[in-house]
């Protein structure tokens, strides 16, 4: 894994992403979807990362903070590079000289100091949990399955049903389950995109020490980045889950029982995060299925071909320079061509960003994005 | 070029509900996060960047509680040599006045060209703090510096932020004071393997003792500045919207401020 190989000092830029292995075959930037709207050429950052002379200048290219994370490129290499990853590398290197866009540098000063990328208080982190019934987790007593929150669910007010519906389907699933306290912090996944690989190095160790002190069989996170990120930590005692993975094997059960109908058309886009990263495709799936009134329609890109939303890759802090037409703006355009009126998502960065686009788009009358726990609690 | 550069650790309250604790003289902060003063912050970058030109030192200087050494590390990591940090439970911390005496005690016997602070806390606002240091010293000053070129050893020109966004230039003879506006650079990015690396400059943690000051100087009796309470303004629902030709609107609005006592 990058965040622990490079920790290995004494390696050459080359040899830690292993530059020499490519065959400059093109899949990478051929699979890449913001090249369409981009100057980012992922095949040409791998070749001219081989030059160390030129990894300087390399990483001074605005065109390294386009790239949204989505490891289509690492799926299609026939050789199992990491070009995302070479991106990320060369966003390292700014990291390290202090030189980074204020917006960059502010979520990382604030995860470092407040253990999240948004610039809140830490006090606040469980603010969403007011008047709920929540089991939360006490160190040493054992718990099935070990909720991790996220930073963006916990504090965007637009995504806190994601955690506060989870909490109601928990208790009426009688699962044993706790969430973490105020002891949570980032994940880091977002903090490893935009290349500060100290920062994730250290909150990795700090998560994996606390997770491990409570006895937990399983973690299950809420945002499929976080479920990517935790997957890294290297010395884990349990094992890692999304929500969808928990939630899809209680459907099937019978252990969640829904309650009056959805009546909507609905089109499932899958997180790059969860699908591609995660092979996470049928699960919420299983349980868009398992909703009464729920009509399934499918994306023609779907699965491992889904259109990235251009959420990830720490993009919630690097704004792209291009005006072309966004990835999110593209992918609600063919929900519309289904005549879908509700777009589900597994992942609070594809809510923000698929939103925005309805908004831009001023479809906001005919359909609407919804977090699939957001359709769960709807029929609770 | 030897510069200090003061900095105070300050509470983020930009979205935070405000609430006054049960003392009715002080802000619950309990639910607030906290980090560098935000033209403090600009006045680091200022003298790290003088430093990379010039060549030099840049010393951190606080008065804060232990829990504020982050900032400090995070100010070493973007280039500052060294740092002390002043605590003594004795200061009248409400007081500026108070505090520039207690910077101008830590200071009066260093070798210093410039100082540097920034133009206005965050928390209380006073903007006072870097120009009673100067005086404090004995040294002139500019306060709301927007640009600052070293002309040499012995002077600098610094631009000024004036009402209605005039720039006023100043030459200056050394050492001096500056109180820094933000905007005059963009404040770097501290790596955590810097922070790391920064542990290992020198940091003096002081108390009015160690400074050589009374607290008959700087503490509660020697400030003049009474602090009765505080409370947050009531919210109260008394707009009136005039409507009318201009000359009806101004006869309006001139009968209501007549007939309310008002002028």
């Amino acid at each position: 894994m990058w965040g622990m190989t490079m920790s290995v000092e004494n390696q050459t830029f080359a040899e830690k992403f292993d530059l020499l292995g490519c065959i400059q075959c093109g899949r990478c930037t051929g699979g890449c979807p913001v090249t369409v709207r981009t100057k980012l050429n992922p095949r040409r950052f791998v070749y001219d990362s081989y030059n160390e002379d030129l990894l300087d200048e390399l990483s001074r290219l605005p065109e390294i903070w386009d790239c949204s994370g989505c490891h289509t490129c690492a799926v299609r290499c026939p050789k199992g590079l990491k070009p995302v990853e070479v991106l990320f590398g060369l966003r390292n290197m700014l990291v390290e000289s202090g030189k980074v866009e204020p917006t960059v540098r502010d979520a990382l000063e604030s995860t470092f100091l407040e253990g999240n990328p948004w610039s809140k208080p830490r006090a606040t982190r469980f603010d969403w949990m007011e008047g709920l019934d929540v089991k939360t987790a006490e160190q040493g007593q054992k718990v099935e399955n070990l909720f991790f929150t996220c930073c963006t669910i916990a504090y965007d007010p637009r995504v806190q049903a994601v955690a506060q519906n989870m909490v109601k389907a928990m208790n009426s699933a009688g699962v044993d389950y706790a969430f973490l306290g105020e002891e949570e912090s980032c994940c880091a996944s977002e903090i490893m995109a935009l290349g500060e690989l100290e920062l994730f190095n250290e909150l990795a160790e700090e998560n994996t020490e606390l997770f491990n002190g409570y006895a937990a069989k399983r973690i299950v996170t809420l945002s499929p980045h976080c479920l990517t990120a935790i997957k890294k930590y290297e010395g884990l005692n349990a094992e890692v889950i999304h929500y969808s993975q928990l939630l899809a094997e209680l459907i099937e059960q019978g252990s969640i029982n829904f309650s009056g109908e959805l009546n909507e058309k609905v089109v499932y886009h899958d997180p790059c995060f969860l699908g591609k990263q995660n092979g996470v495709f049928d699960e919420p799936r299983t349980i868009l299925k398992g909703m009464p009134g729920v009509e399934l329609v499918e994306f023609t890109r779907s699965r491992e071909k889904s259109l990235c939303c251009e959420g990830g890759g720490g993009k919630m802090w690097a704004e792209t320079e291009s005006k072309e037409e966004r990835l999110a703006e593209k992918r609600i355009k063919n929900a519309k061509e289904l005549s879908a009126s509700v777009v589900a998502v597994a992942c609070p960065f594809c809510v923000l960003t698929l939103e925005d686009a309805i908004k831009a788009l001023g479809y906001e009358e005919e359909m609407r994005v919804a977090e699939i726990m957001e359709l769960v609690g709807e029929l609770l | 070029m030897k510069t200090f550069v003061c900095i105070k650790y300050v509470p983020d309250t930009s979205e935070a509900e405000i609430k006054v604790d049960e003392t009715g003289q002080a802000v619950d902060s309990s639910r607030f996060s906290f980090d560098i003063n935000d033209a403090d912050n600009y006045a680091v970058e200022e003298s790290v960047q003088i430093k990379e030109k010039q060549e030099g030192t840049v010393t951190v200087v606080s008065m804060g509680p232990q829990e504020s050494d982050v900032m400090i590390r995070m100010a070493l990591a973007k280039g500052g040599d060294n740092a002390m940090r002043i605590e003594d439970s004795r200061i009248n911390t409400t007081d500026p006045l108070c505090v520039a005496k207690v910077l101008a005690g830590a200071l009066k016997d260093k070798e210093f060209d410039l100082i540097m602070t920034g133009c206005m806390a965050s928390d209380d606002g006073h903007m006072s703090t870097g120009v009673a240091l100067a005086e404090e010293l004995g040294v002139p000053h500019a306060s709301m510096v927007k640009d600052v070129e070293v002309v040499d050893e012995k002077k600098v020109k610094v631009s000024r932020e004036l009402e209605g966004g005039l720039m006023e230039v100043v030459e200056m003879e050394l050492p001096a004071v500056l109180t820094i506006q933000t905007g005059i650079n963009e404040p770097r990015y501290a790596p955590i393997r810097g922070i790391r690396q920064a542990q290992k400059k020198e940091l003096n943690v002081l108390s009015l003792d160690d400074l050589g000051i009374s607290p008959d100087e700087v503490g509660e009796s020697a400030s003049q500045i009474v602090l009765n309470k505080l409370y947050v303004p009531e919210v109260v629902s008394a707009a009136e919207f005039i409507e009318g030709e201009p000359e009806e609107k101004a006869e309006k609005l001139a009968s209501i401020l007549v007939k309310g006592g008002h002028v």
